[in-house]
């Protein structure tokens, strides 16, 4: 009776993606079944693989010596070869042996199909959350927004950034906005590989709103900073820092569009 | 829940009029009231010239540059001046972007701003 069992299937959200999922014990003995399973998966045009080794209990040296040579059948061919649920004692031994600095490890194959679809697809991820309408909870949610942007690659200016406007536009959300029993202000953050897409809308006090949009006529005209400028030029920060910035009015509140493109 | 901001002081010798500020954290529309108020004891104790040492303030936003416009302007009404040293490059490019460069002193270094109070 084998000792591991190799199950092959196509990712559904990315046909081009093989999924293997490995069970029981990959020792010298299964080297050869590991490598007909590259064989079939090449054959069948399939460039990615993931193996899934949430069912694994054992990886010996032999076995992961087979695993880097059908990872560098991939990588010729442009394609790549990711680990996915390895137990913690796998992990720990595999990382002893150096083999995370070959193989990218994921915590789960949905993990990994994320990571894929972020690299090769440009694919989007998206956050939304509430908070009350009070300053106190816009420092933890800027700084939530820069280290989202720092753990997708973006370099530490850009987070700067991200964490000034997301900082800027819900200080502003909360100045004229209204902290009664359903208002929350709402941010949407939308980020790929090239750029971050920032939604913050609240419910605007009613008396608020005409002084808002007279803030906003001024982020068109250039104006003198002087030492009396105290106050209102977050907005005008806002605007220098991104690369397309928005502003919509309804009769219940106020919603800020941000484009910000990465830099770095 | 406020964003972590201390000022810590120290004395600048031979200058009984002059005070050393480190800004410690972040400066934002959360603490400036607490900054507003130490800083102003101080001004009203006398130390009209202030060196701020900003090596450790991670982050300003546009309400905390508004307030080191008004330290700046409260400082020359009493006679004296806010020197601002040390500044890190994300923080120096929100006071460049809002244009406050040519409205604050700022030094490169410490012992500059301190030298330049004369």
């Amino acid at each position: 009776m084998a000792k591991v069992e190799i199950e092959f299937t196509p990712s559904k959200e990315s046909p081009e993606v093989a999924i293997l999922t490995f069970s029981g014990e990959l020792d010298s003995g299964s080297i050869a079944q590991i490598g007909r399973s590259f064989d079939l998966m090449l054959e069948g045009n399939y460039l990615f693989a993931v193996a899934d080794m949430a069912r694994v209990t054992l990886i010996s040296s032999a076995a992961l010596g087979e695993l880097m040579g059908c990872r560098t059948r991939l990588l010729e061919r442009g394609g790549d070869l990711v680990f996915a649920g390895l137990g913690i004692g796998i992990r720990e031994k595999l990382t002893a042996m150096d083999a995370n600095k070959v193989f990218k490890f994921f915590s789960d194959v949905r993990s990994a199909m994320n990571a894929y679809n972020w690299e090769y697809h440009d694919r989007s991820e998206g956050l939304e959350l509430s908070f009350p309408s009070l300053l106190k909870f816009v420092p933890p949610v800027r700084q939530f927004a820069s280290r989202i942007a720092r753990q997708k690659g973006y370099g530490n200016r850009d987070s700067f950034r991200i964490e000034t406007i997301v900082d800027e536009i819900c200080n502003n959300a909360v100045e004229h906005g209204v902290e009664a029993d359903g208002g929350d202000i709402d941010l949407n953050m939308k980020i790929d590989r090239k750029k971050i897409e920032i939604k913050v809308s609240n419910t605007s006090d009613p008396d608020k709103i005409d002084s808002l949009k007279e803030i906003s006529k001024s982020l068109f005209v250039p104006q003198m900073l002087t030492e009396e400028s105290k106050r209102g030029r977050g907005l005008a920060l806002v605007k220098m820092l991104s690369n397309d910035f928005e502003i919509e009015y309804s009769d219940i509140g106020t919603c800020v569009h941000v484009t910000k493109l990465r830099e770095e | 829940m406020e964003s972590q901001i201390e000022l810590q002081y120290e004395d600048v010798q031979g200058k009984s009029n002059a005070k050393m500020v480190r800004f410690i954290g972040d400066l934002d529309a959360t603490n400036v009231e607490t900054v507003i108020e130490k800083t102003f004891n101080l001004l009203n104790e006398g130390f009209v010239n202030i060196v701020a040492d900003f090596e450790k303030l991670r982050y300003v936003n546009s309400t905390g540059l508004g307030i080191l416009l008004h330290f700046s302007k409260s400082a020359k009404e009493k006679g004296g001046s806010f020197k601002i040293a040390n500044v890190n490059e994300n923080v120096y490019e929100i006071i460049e972007i809002i244009g406050a460069t040519s409205l604050l002193e700022i030094y490169d270094e410490l012992d500059e701003a301190v030298e330049s109070l004369g």
